[in-house]
């Protein structure tokens, strides 16, 4: 897909949690889909469980729309497993979390507004 | 977490539920995760949380996958049809017409066989044919009940027809009488009122005002017409023939046994009737062969004096009372969904064939995407996902196809009694279809899309590794080719024994014949002299209207095998059979009939009720011949025979075999007006024109008097027709489309090989063959399988011939030449196809193909 057809990134706003998590860590750097689950299960004080058909669901889905893409390098190929594969999110990718985040903060302001900021972050 | 190859084991073998697509991309890297899980902390507990994960997870993305698989294949499908419209259109009506058919005709099969009557215990109750219960009396009926030892209960009843109503506002209805225990033996309790109680029959011939007997129940939906559905109606009076009965219950809705009756009054019990017919329900613990046997020797004991031709000719049966009211439908049913089922079958040959020849053609795509990466079974989806679509939307327009199959079905075959009336919309004509869809759609989608998962067509052009795919193609023509044999010869002669029965000599000429039914019971002409007086005026004033060239009457009209009142009587002295038929003066005249020898009744004779009688040929012959007969005599107070005619057509139109050849005997008619009483008139123009003006002029006798059936006797006729000719045209279409679709299929198999084996022929031809030479040797490979299939067809006709004369009596096996014919015919039509197909072989350029090498 080049980046012409793409849809402007507040299209695909709202995105789904885990969407918008798998975003967030690769936004750190490059993972494979392991490190992807653990990480976002810490993050999230493992309330975001994603079960392996959900993670690479989202995944695919991902690649499909350009948000991430898959990465050659392997890391310390001693260590690694072949059958791995490792992930990094892509121009794209940065825009739509970018535009997913302004919409979250836009609505968080609203609701500061509405009810008052929250007691508990 | 030690190493768990159980576990592992099982989830790859769980990885096989995704889409192949998603399958291929993932099944690695999330086997590799699985393997990482089982990596972490130890323990039983810990591997049952991650297995409840697991599957957790699979019931949200497995489903997710699919459908995103599934609406790309969609997608790619429908692109594909939108491209070969007419491929696409031919398939779908191809199918729709398999499926519809069936569905259809299973809706009647469910509505009689498969659905349980509205009764309680409908299984154990029967129905006991050719068989008078004792009924001469209350007492004695119910006596002879009570000491059954293998029937629970029995109960009797007449069905009858009858004027409904008060002065003004008469309609027709179907009733019963029948003994007080009826509701009870059903188990149908009314949902107002009490129904009868013992000793609501009576003994008598009819019913009067004030008697024991003068209470009635109504239905359901006469209840809601005559009453509005007022419960305080109950004690209120309906009029059945002018005379009053009090109503002491409702009938359930759809409750309308026997035969669509709508009041149900008590019954009054006579010597000599033999119009009752009688259900029962057997005892606790009686089988049905037990109650066979008990029942056997329970007839025998009750008329031991039965010669053994009356056993065989009206043989005593205790049948399951839901067999009985199928009745002969039952069989002509299944033989309809044998024929439709047939039509399915081939309907799904020749979309295989359609399916692959498809694939070929698009092998060049398949290719592309398989050199792309697409797996065999990723292409095998898709291909599915076709056939899947493809089956669904001729299960959207097979449904329309159910719809009209069983209006049709319904119009021309009436279901017997209300509850069992045809429906789509019932829970197993659904299934049926659901199933019928499925299985179709399986049937010729699992076929192409396994070949094209073993990249047999994906091959190029012209290569042998089409050699497996053309002989399942040519055998599945050769099915085809059986199958239509079949049915070709079948429809042949259903088509055959129709017209024997549209030519057959009905002895009167229907063609501009206007008949109207009257009924005078109840009203104020009813008895001998009134009775006599209404129809001669109601005669003088049809006679002197324009266009009218003669009338008549008559007390029983051809066609209705209802005019059995004959029986057993003397003719010069020796008992004779015969059924007697009450006419007025210049009656064969007007109906058209043929005086063999004498003459027929004169108005005087009419008049004076003179000793005269009109016998048929068929009669006469007991006297030796038609002219020996006149003179001689017949009945107890005896009547001289003035004439012969040809005989009538009394029975209802098709071959009923007790009706058939049966004597007649014409008498003057003395007291005319009972339920079949009828004014015949022969106009000229177009009977139909005058059907009103005829009726008008027979109503302004007494506007109280009800009429009914005015209509002219060509649709009589019609109407007695439309079940045989239903069937006709229905094998009759079902054999045409059958041999379109083998026509089609032939043409499909034999161009497909053509253009698979161009290079072959180019080669040849470089060899010095010549284009008309290997067109030759191709019809004649191709007619080697359609001979062999026409012999099997024909064998196959033979034997599912016998099943036919359910159908339409008189059909009987088609006879060796109408085999050779079909077979001929078909070998022709095949030839011909075939030879259209080879026709690039003509235009073939030997350097053209030679170079594409």
């Amino acid at each position: 897909m080049s980046s012409k057809d793409r849809s402007p990134a507040y299209n695909l706003t709202p995105l789904s949690p885990a969407v918008f998590h798998i975003l967030l860590s690769l936004g750190e750097g490059e993972r494979h889909g392991y490190a992807l689950k653990r990480e976002i299960s810490l993050r999230t004080g493992g309330r975001l469980k994603l079960g392996p058909g959900v993670l690479y669901g989202s995944i695919n889905k991902m690649l499909k729309l350009g948000l991430i893409e898959e990465s050659d390098a392997r890391p310390d190929p001693h260590l690694d497993d072949e059958r791995r594969r490792y992930y990094r999110i892509t121009v794209y990718g940065r825009k739509v979390a970018q535009a997913e985040a302004a919409r979250m903060r836009d609505l968080v302001k609203l609701a500061a507004a509405r009810f008052g900021a929250p007691a508990h972050a | 977490m030690p190493d768990q190859p159980a576990s592992l084991r099982l989830y790859r073998w769980l990885l096989k539920l995704y889409p192949a697509s998603f399958r291929e991309d993932y099944a690695e890297v999330l086997e590799r995760q699985f393997r990482d899980e089982l990596q972490e902390p130890a323990g039983t507990a810990a591997l049952c949380v991650l297995w409840i994960g697991l599957i957790a997870d699979m019931a949200i993305s497995v489903p997710a996958q699919f459908s995103t698989e599934v609406a790309q294949d969609a997608r790619h499908t429908l692109r594909l049809w939108v491209r070969r419209p007419w491929h696409t259109a031919f398939a779908v009506l191809a199918l729709a017409i398999g499926i519809g058919a069936s569905t259809g005709v299973f809706s009647v099969v469910n509505a009689l066989l498969l659905r349980s009557l509205p009764f309680q215990e409908p299984g154990r109750l029967a129905y006991l044919s050719n068989f008078f219960a004792p009924h001469d009396s209350a007492a004695q009926f119910h006596q002879w009940r009570r000491q059954s030892a293998y029937l629970a209960d029995t109960a009797l009843f007449e069905p009858l027809d009858v004027n409904l109503g008060g002065a003004g506002e008469w309609r027709r209805a179907h009733i019963a009488q029948v003994s007080s225990n009826f509701f009870t033996l059903l188990g149908t309790q009314p949902v107002l009122g009490t129904g009868f109680t013992g000793g609501d029959d009576v003994d008598g011939t009819g019913w009067g005002p004030g008697g024991r007997n003068a209470v009635a129940v109504i239905g359901y939906g006469l209840w809601q017409t005559l009453f509005g559905g007022d419960p305080k109606s109950l004690g209120s009076t309906v009029r059945l023939d002018g005379i009053p009965l009090t109503v002491v219950g409702i009938a359930p809705p759809g409750f309308d046994y026997p035969g669509n009756a709508v009041v149900w009054k008590p019954a009054a019990y006579s010597r000599g009737n033999n119009g009752w017919e009688v259900v029962a329900r057997l005892k606790p613990g009686i089988t049905w062969p037990q109650a066979r046997q008990a029942f056997a020797a329970e007839a025998d004991r009750l008329w031991p004096d039965r010669t053994p031709l009356q056993k065989v000719q009206s043989p005593s049966r205790i049948t399951e009372l839901r067999d009985q009211l199928a009745g002969p439908t039952k069989k002509a049913s299944l033989v309809l969904l044998a024929s439709v089922a047939f039509v399915l079958l081939i309907a799904c040959a020749n979309v295989v064939n359609l399916l692959l020849a498809r694939i070929a053609d698009r092998a060049p795509e398949l290719s592309i995407r398989s050199a792309l990466g697409a797996s065999g079974a990723r292409l095998s989806q898709q291909l599915l996902t076709e056939s899947v679509l493809l089956g669904l939307a001729a299960a959207v327009a097979g449904v329309l196809v159910a719809f009209w199959t069983t209006s049709v079905v319904a119009k021309l075959q009436p279901s017997p009694i209300a509850s069992q009336t045809y429906s789509i919309l019932d829970g197993r004509v659904l299934g049926f279809a659901i199933a019928t869809s499925v299985l179709s759609g399986l049937l010729f989608g699992v076929l192409p899309s396994w070949y094209a998962g073993r990249g047999r067509t994906l091959s190029a052009r012209g290569s042998s590794g089409n050699r497996g795919s053309g002989m399942v193609r040519e055998a599945l023509v050769a099915a085809q080719v059986v199958l239509t044999v079949m049915l070709l010869a079948s429809s042949i002669s259903v088509g055959r024994a129709f017209i024997h029965l549209m030519r057959m000599d009905r002895g009167f000429v229907p063609n501009g014949l206007v008949t109207v039914n009257v009924s005078l019971q109840g009203t104020s002409h009813q008895g001998v002299g009134p009775s006599m007086a209404y129809f001669q005026e109601a005669l003088d004033r049809v006679r002197r209207l324009p266009g009218v060239r003669s009338a008549s009457a008559t007390e029983f009209l051809p066609l209705y095998s209802t005019a059995f009142l004959g029986g057993v009587f003397l003719a010069d002295g020796k008992p004779a059979r015969a059924t007697v038929i009450p006419v007025f003066s210049d009656y064969f005249g007007t109906m058209g009939g043929r005086i063999v020898a004498g003459r027929e009744f004169t108005a005087a004779e009419i008049q004076a009720n003179a000793p005269v009688a009109v016998v048929n040929e068929r009669f006469a012959a007991e006297f030796g011949s038609a002219a020996g007969a006149l003179g001689h005599h017949v009945f107890r107070q005896p009547r001289t025979i003035i004439g012969v005619v040809k005989g009538m057509d009394y029975r209802n139109a098709t071959n009923d075999p007790i009706g058939a050849n049966a004597g007649e005997v014409f008498i003057p008619s003395s007291n005319p007006g009972g339920f079949f009483s009828a004014f015949v008139v022969r106009v000229d123009g177009r009977p139909k024109d005058r059907v009103a003006m005829i009726r008008d002029a027979i109503q302004l006798v007494d506007p109280e008097v009800p009429l009914f059936g005015a209509e002219t006797m060509e649709k009589r006729l019609d109407d007695a027709l439309a079940r045989p000719q239903f069937y006709r045209t229905a094998v009759f279409c079902f054999a045409s489309f059958a041999l379109l679709l083998a026509v089609i299929g032939i043409y499909g198999v034999v161009s497909y090989s053509v253009a698979q084996r161009t290079h072959e022929m180019g080669v040849r031809m470089a060899l010095g063959s010549t284009p008309a030479g290997l067109r030759v040797g191709l019809v004649r490979q191709g007619l080697l399988t359609i001979g062999v299939a026409a012999v099997l067809g024909v064998a196959g006709a033979a034997l599912s011939g016998r099943f036919l004369e359910n159908l339409v009596d008189g059909a009987r096996p088609a006879d060796a030449a109408t085999y050779v014919a079909t077979a001929a015919a078909i070998a022709l039509i095949a030839i011909t196809g075939m030879w259209v197909a080879t026709r690039p072989l003509a235009r073939l350029e030997i350097v053209e193909i030679l170079r594409t090498e």
